[in-house]
């Protein structure tokens, strides 16, 4: 259904995203996680049109055929808020604070052809899908008079109301509470169609997503279902994170990986990950192609 | 927002009584008997006495006060002590003439800014927002006053296309009166507009960083929709406070372009009354420009609560 094929990202001459290539079939629930700065937001954004000013995507991106990148603004806004629509990660400042709630609801509505009358009453049903107590109140409510976790929901219930066949999420419980994160990600989990998750938090992704795709330094370098990626790691990068987010015994040192993310555009030539791989040979300086089927790693050193 | 309409319409009324007071004192701080001005050096003590009987000037300052603020709320603005003629229809005469040319240079303003501010904000990284930047920099720097002279050599002296001054009231010829008050309007207008340009552009340019105007795009509106529908009313916000702020400003500058148009409105009349010494035309004229500026706040902040719900 979603199709990308050698999505690149370039902000001038600096490539932000690299020849990012991946599948989403129907219904299906998929991760991408990855450290702030690898390129993850930055792909979701190029699916939505919605990069900002002086940042630009090539290759390719098709939802049931349509084209998605190198489209124009008038053809491509006609998809976005119907065939497909994204959550943002900031809740408190995604809502118009001078419109009422039902209205920003219906507005997505009546943009894509429906009624206004029908797109009223349909928020009202969509306020009560994503579960906000008493819908006709919050209906007339305006955005501050709603807590993050509400907001978030009003979020959802616009992001679903056209029946989208892909829902996009972009770390949407980062800014939420801990109580009210875990019944937002069942609730995601619950109504989303199919699904592109974008999160650093490994345990939110093994809550939501059946299968994962592992970015770093603006390209995928391991993929697969996420039972096997986190049980049996390809890639060292991927080896690190599941060793740096596990519980240790009291009283020994946290695994950590070494170094830190270089900033964008001083990653490595060949593996981008070489700098900081306690793995890496002069064979690394070659860029490792993403290969393996089902399973798929990036790497020329992988862990077995 | 009844209760907020109330208490605002309670501080209106109080800070008009607190005007008066600080006009009324002003005036009465400033040296000059009415009684000895009108009747000349020559005058006998008992003349000049019996005139103060008579205009009321030998009671105490606050009975004055209170004689001269009661008649203010009944719309009595007292007689004039040089004239003898009621100073209340000058004024309203006259008032109706200001308000005509500051709302039209208002009116000029924001034709100038809405649209100029918000195409500078779009294409801030191109040459022509930056233009535009330039300009209404250029604007700012141009008093009223020169920017009346220079419109009145280009459009009445050169052109010959418009009067260079006077004034016909609207009953007497529509057409005429329009012809009349152009170049007035575009006098205080350009200037407030090249103000009024920049801080309409960076409104919007804050607004267009939003997460919201994200939010309408990813429902599907194009840029521009989404500029219109969700932008320009958030920009409004910071842009309301200018224009009262500004109205102000015009309130003055109408008083000089008054002058360079010969236009007789509340300015002519104030300058009028400064230069008869006319104290009782002078406090009733400032009363009344303090009033309005006044009232003028009092709307913004009203605007402001029906603008932003999070006000309410």
């Amino acid at each position: 259904m979603l199709k990308v094929e050698d999505l690149t990202v370039r902000a001038d001459a600096v490539e932000l995203v690299r020849e990012v290539s991946f599948e989403i079939a129907p219904g299906e629930r998929v991760g991408l996680i990855g450290e702030s700065g690898s390129g993850k937001s930055l792909t979701a954004l190029s699916l939505m049109g919605l990069l900002p000013e002086g940042v630009t995507a090539a290759g390719r991106a098709t939802l049931d055929g349509r084209d998605l990148v190198g489209v124009p603004e008038g053809r491509l806004k006609r998809l976005r808020g119907r065939d497909l629509s994204m959550v943002f990660q900031e809740p408190m400042t995604a809502l118009n604070p001078l419109m009422r709630i039902g209205a920003q609801v219906a507005e997505v509505m009546t943009l894509h052809g429906r009624g206004r009358q029908e797109a009223r009453a349909r928020a009202l049903d969509l306020l009560e899908r994503v579960r906000l107590p008493e819908p006709a109140h919050i209906a007339r409510a305006y955005p501050h008079q709603l807590s993050g976790g509400q907001r978030q929901r009003v979020m959802l219930a616009i992001a679903l109301a056209n029946e989208p066949e892909l829902l996009i999420c972009d770390e949407p419980t980062t800014a939420l509470d801990v109580t009210v994160q875990k019944q937002m990600l069942d609730l995601i989990a619950e109504v989303a169609p199919a699904l592109l998750f974008i999160t650093h938090d490994l345990a939110v992704v093994a809550s939501v997503c059946e299968r994962v795709l592992v970015m770093y330094g603006g390209r995928v370098v391991e993929s697969g279902p996420i039972r096997e990626v986190f049980t049996r790691p390809r890639h060292r990068y991927t080896e690190g994170l599941l060793a740096a987010s596990k519980l240790t015994p009291r009283g020994t040192r946290l695994p950590t990986i070494k170094g830190s993310v270089p900033a964008a555009g001083h990653f490595p030539g060949g593996c981008v990950f070489r700098n900081r791989c306690p793995h890496a040979t002069p064979e690394c300086e070659t860029a490792p192609a993403l290969t393996g089927d089902g399973h798929a790693h990036a790497c020329w050193h992988p862990a077995d | 927002m009844t209760l907020y309409l109330v208490k605002r319409l309670a501080v209106l009324l109080a800070s008009i009584a607190v005007a008066g007071v600080v006009v009324f004192a002003f005036m009465a701080l400033l040296p000059g008997d009415p009684a000895e001005i009108a009747l000349g050096v020559n005058a006998t003590p008992d003349a000049v006495a019996q005139l103060r009987r008579q205009f009321g000037t030998d009671r105490p300052a606050v009975v004055q006060f209170f004689d001269w603020f009661g008649g203010l709320v009944q719309g009595d603005f007292g007689t004039s002590y040089v004239t003898s003629s009621p100073v209340g229809p000058q004024i309203s005469d006259r008032l109706g003439v200001t308000a005509v040319l500051v709302l039209g240079g208002m009116v000029v303003a924001l034709v100038i800014a809405v649209p100029l501010g918000t195409f500078a904000a779009v294409h801030h990284r191109n040459p022509l927002g930056a233009v535009i930047s330039a300009v209404s920099q250029a604007g700012i720097a141009v008093p009223a006053f020169l920017a009346g002279i220079l419109l009145v050599f280009v459009f009445a002296v050169q052109a010959q296309a418009l009067p260079s001054g006077g004034y016909v009231p609207f009953a007497e010829s529509p057409g005429e009166w329009l012809r009349s008050l152009l170049l007035p309007w575009l006098s205080l207008g350009l200037v407030q507009g090249a103000v009024l340009t920049r801080y309409v552009r960076s409104a919007v340019l804050d607004v267009m960083r939003e997460d919201y105007l994200r939010t309408a795009r990813a429902k599907g509106r194009g840029s521009t929709g989404a500029l219109w529908r969700h932008g320009l009313p958030n920009a409004a916000i910071p842009v309301v406070t200018v224009l009262g702020l500004q109205l102000a400003t015009l309130l003055v500058g109408a008083v000089v372009v008054e002058r360079v148009f010969v236009i007789p409105g509340l300015g002519d009349l104030l300058l009028n009354g400064v230069a008869g010494r006319d104290l009782l035309l002078v406090q009733g004229v400032v009363m009344v420009l303090v009033a309005a500026v006044l009232l003028i706040n009092f709307v913004v902040d009203v605007t402001y609560h029906l603008l932003d719900p999070r006000l309410r």
